[in-house]
């Protein structure tokens, strides 16, 4: 199942209601054809995570995530020992009066496989989708080791040798920029930066994340939000917010947005008590279409 | 493909990786980090799907070209340059209305003085660095004999009164002091015998040993790390005697300590890595450039604020410690000054600001900026010459 072009991505892409524009549809049918790692970076709530779980399931192709947060390590990202089971079998093997050979007690029945490894050894037929998460919450050990992986597909577990993968995985990296990633990894990578979407385009996704919800509601949802992110909060709204929105002002029965329905409902969009303050001094009718 | 863009898409198809190359040159030039293998990467990407029309081609070399946010819009313009066919692409060097390149500024582009020895009385700030390229970082190898003896007395003389061939020989000392935040715990962990974890791993190796009994419990105990360092700098005018100085001493915390650099005046400007690399030559540069009224003074509210949004927020500033350097002549709105560093305080461990002014006779902390930052400031030092500058790195290091 190979996709043609760009244009192919974003139909596929559309087909589990995910909205990508040109420019994602461009860097994902790349990522899948050249083939190469694809770093996405955009503000938070743009719908990185998203993309490459809808990827997966556009291609019917699990997908497999690993998320970074400070101190990841190869234990859990890769590979781990299973020390409880492998106790048990000494033990076991102790009471029938046997021994067992350290290399029976690291052989694959004892190995706990992380994302890395799984994505490695994922059998097909199609690649499986490896979205490794939040790469920049990781330190630069942890990065330096990923970077080596993406360049070989293959991993080396000591006690078993080396692993190569069969059906390379494709790889989608995101970033939240709070740190510089390390331009050897970046120089790897393809690079794709997300925007917001249009107001038009956020219609088109609200809407068909929230079904039955009226073109009007969601209309007027989605100019709020562009005033919102271009106002000066703390938090800009992503598109999981506006989303959000729209479901609990449905829920309330809201047909427009007004000052009354946005007062009840803000909580949903807006997640700091500050930016809640400020919106409702400025006047909450500003909101209003 | 229609318009403008015609021109190259002939080229493209002519020759997609002459093509491929002259957009990648075009790019280099206008200081986006351009290896050959992205314009390889470009022309198998164009091969792989021919663009159809002006879109579908900016968005294939956007994807194979880019490497960060920051260098979207000198990509933009270099793209509209070439592809569009309105410039040469050998005319946007240095032009006014481009876009400011990034890291490495061109040769011909107009640049904050260079020379330290020579900083003129012309309009340019004088903020040079004694020395360029190759022979940075060697100060004092230029021939500051007379004074380079002397570094002691220099050491304790007010940065705004030493001569440009002083500070020169003050640079290897201001670069190399020894930065070090105080430590918190970072979540890995290593074998200690009075750890707090067991480490079944361990524990269970050793158990082979005693028949497969777990006599022996191996621990670990969490590793502890330093904590971030975050420098933020103001060049504006009312600080320009002092910000050369400082911008040595960030780029020893930047080498050293592997602190994160920011320097401001009217716009924030992230430096790290022009100083980690040793340029801060192109740390000014850019600083000047995304500055243009840069001795017009200083809006340290919002440069706070920009900070906060982009960086602080995403956790470039918590649990670190945050060393703000200005002297807090606010031109901007001091309730806004108030507001971020109550935010900054909020993220940050510590927060200590330099003011060089601190250590005149009589000071008080009355600067519109100043005196609205100072509730949220955990430590406010003079930091005015370099002996003072030892105050602060002692400050860096104190726990909470």
């Amino acid at each position: 199942m190979t996709v043609e072009s760009p244009a192919e991505v974003a139909d596929r892409l559309a087909g589990v209601d995910y909205l990508a524009d040109e420019g994602l549809a461009t860097a994902l049918f790349l990522a899948l054809r050249l083939p190469q790692p694809l770093l996405l970076e955009g503000e938070a709530g743009v719908g990185k995570t998203e993309a490459a779980k809808a990827l997966a399931q556009a291609l019917d192709t699990p997908l497999i995530r690993l998320q970074c947060y400070e101190g990841i390590d190869v234990s859990e990202a890769l590979y781990e020992w299973n020390y409880p089971r492998q106790l048990l079998r000494i033990r076991l093997a102790e009471a029938q009066g046997g021994d067992i050979a350290e290399e029976d007690l690291f052989d694959e029945t004892y190995l706990v496989r992380r994302p890395l490894l799984q994505a490695i050894e994922h059998e097909g037929p199609r690649p499986a989708v490896l979205l490794i998460d939040e790469l920049d919450r990781a330190d630069h050990d942890f990065e330096a080791f990923l970077l080596e992986l993406l360049a070989e597909s293959s991993v080396t577990v000591p006690e078993l040798g080396t692993i190569r993968a069969t059906n390379p995985p494709v790889v989608v990296l995101t970033s939240n920029r709070t740190r510089d990633l390390h331009d050897a990894l970046k120089r790897r990578c393809l690079y794709h930066w997300i925007d917001y979407p249009s107001p038009e385009r956020e219609v088109e996704i609200v809407r068909r994340r929230v079904p039955g919800s009226a073109r009007e509601l969601a209309e007027d949802v989605a100019a709020a939000v562009a005033r919102l992110r271009a106002s000066d909060v703390q938090k800009p709204p992503g598109i999981a917010e506006a989303i959000d929105w729209v479901a609990a002002l449905r829920l309330l029965g809201a047909e427009r947005l007004d000052a009354a329905s946005a007062g009840r409902t803000l909580g949903s969009v807006l997640k700091y008590r500050e930016d809640q303050e400020s919106v409702r001094a400025e006047g909450l009718e500003r909101l209003a279409p | 493909m229609t318009g403008g863009g015609a021109h190259f898409a002939r080229a493209l198809d002519r020759d997609a990786p002459l093509a491929a190359v002259a957009l990648g040159r075009a790019l280099r030039d206008a200081g986006l980090p351009v290896t050959p293998d992205r314009s390889a990467r470009f022309a198998a990407a164009t091969a792989l799907s021919p663009p159809r029309d002006r879109s579908s081609l900016y968005w294939t070399a956007r994807v194979a070209f880019v490497s960060s946010h920051e260098q979207l819009p000198a990509f933009d313009a270099v793209f509209g340059a070439v592809v569009d066919g309105l410039v040469d692409p050998a005319d946007s060097r240095g032009q006014a209305g481009a876009p400011a390149p990034l890291e490495a500024a061109p040769p011909d582009a107009p640049t904050v003085e260079r020379q330290g020895g020579e900083a003129a009385d012309g309009g340019a700030p004088r903020l040079g660095l004694g020395g360029d390229g190759e022979g940075e970082g060697e100060g004092v190898e230029r021939p500051v004999a007379s004074v380079a003896s002397d570094v002691e007395r220099l050491a304790d003389t007010n940065f705004g009164e030493l001569e440009p061939a002083e500070l020169d020989a003050l640079a290897v000392l201001l670069r190399s002091l020894a930065f070090a935040t105080p430590p918190r715990r970072a979540r890995r962990a290593r074998l200690a015998r009075r750890g707090e974890r067991l480490d079944v791993r361990a524990t269970l190796r050793r158990a082979q040993r005693t028949g497969g009994d777990p006599v022996r419990h191996e621990r670990r105990r969490r590793r502890e790390q330093p904590r971030p360092l975050v420098a933020l700098l103001d060049v504006s005018g009312s600080m320009e005697a002092y910000a050369r100085a400082y911008l040595l001493f960030l780029e020893g915390a930047a080498r050293g300590a592997r602190a994160e650099a920011f320097v401001f005046a009217t716009r924030l400007t992230r430096v790290t890595k022009a100083l980690r690399d040793g340029r801060p030559h192109a740390a000014l540069d850019r600083a000047a450039r995304a500055a243009p009224d840069w001795s017009g003074g200083t809006k340290i509210g919002e440069a706070l604020k920009a900070f906060n949004d982009r960086w602080g927020r995403r956790g470039m500033a918590r649990d670190a410690v945050v060393v703000v350097l200005s002297d807090g002549w606010e031109r901007g709105d001091p309730s806004l000054v108030a507001r971020e560093m109550e935010r900054l305080s909020r993220l940050a461990y510590r927060v200590i600001w330099v003011n060089p002014r601190a250590a005149a006779f009589g000071f008080q902390p009355v600067a519109g900026g100043m005196a609205a930052a100072l509730p949220f400031v955990d430590e406010l030092l003079s930091g005015h010459t370099a002996n003072a500058l030892d105050d602060v790195v002692e400050a860096i290091g104190r726990t909470r």
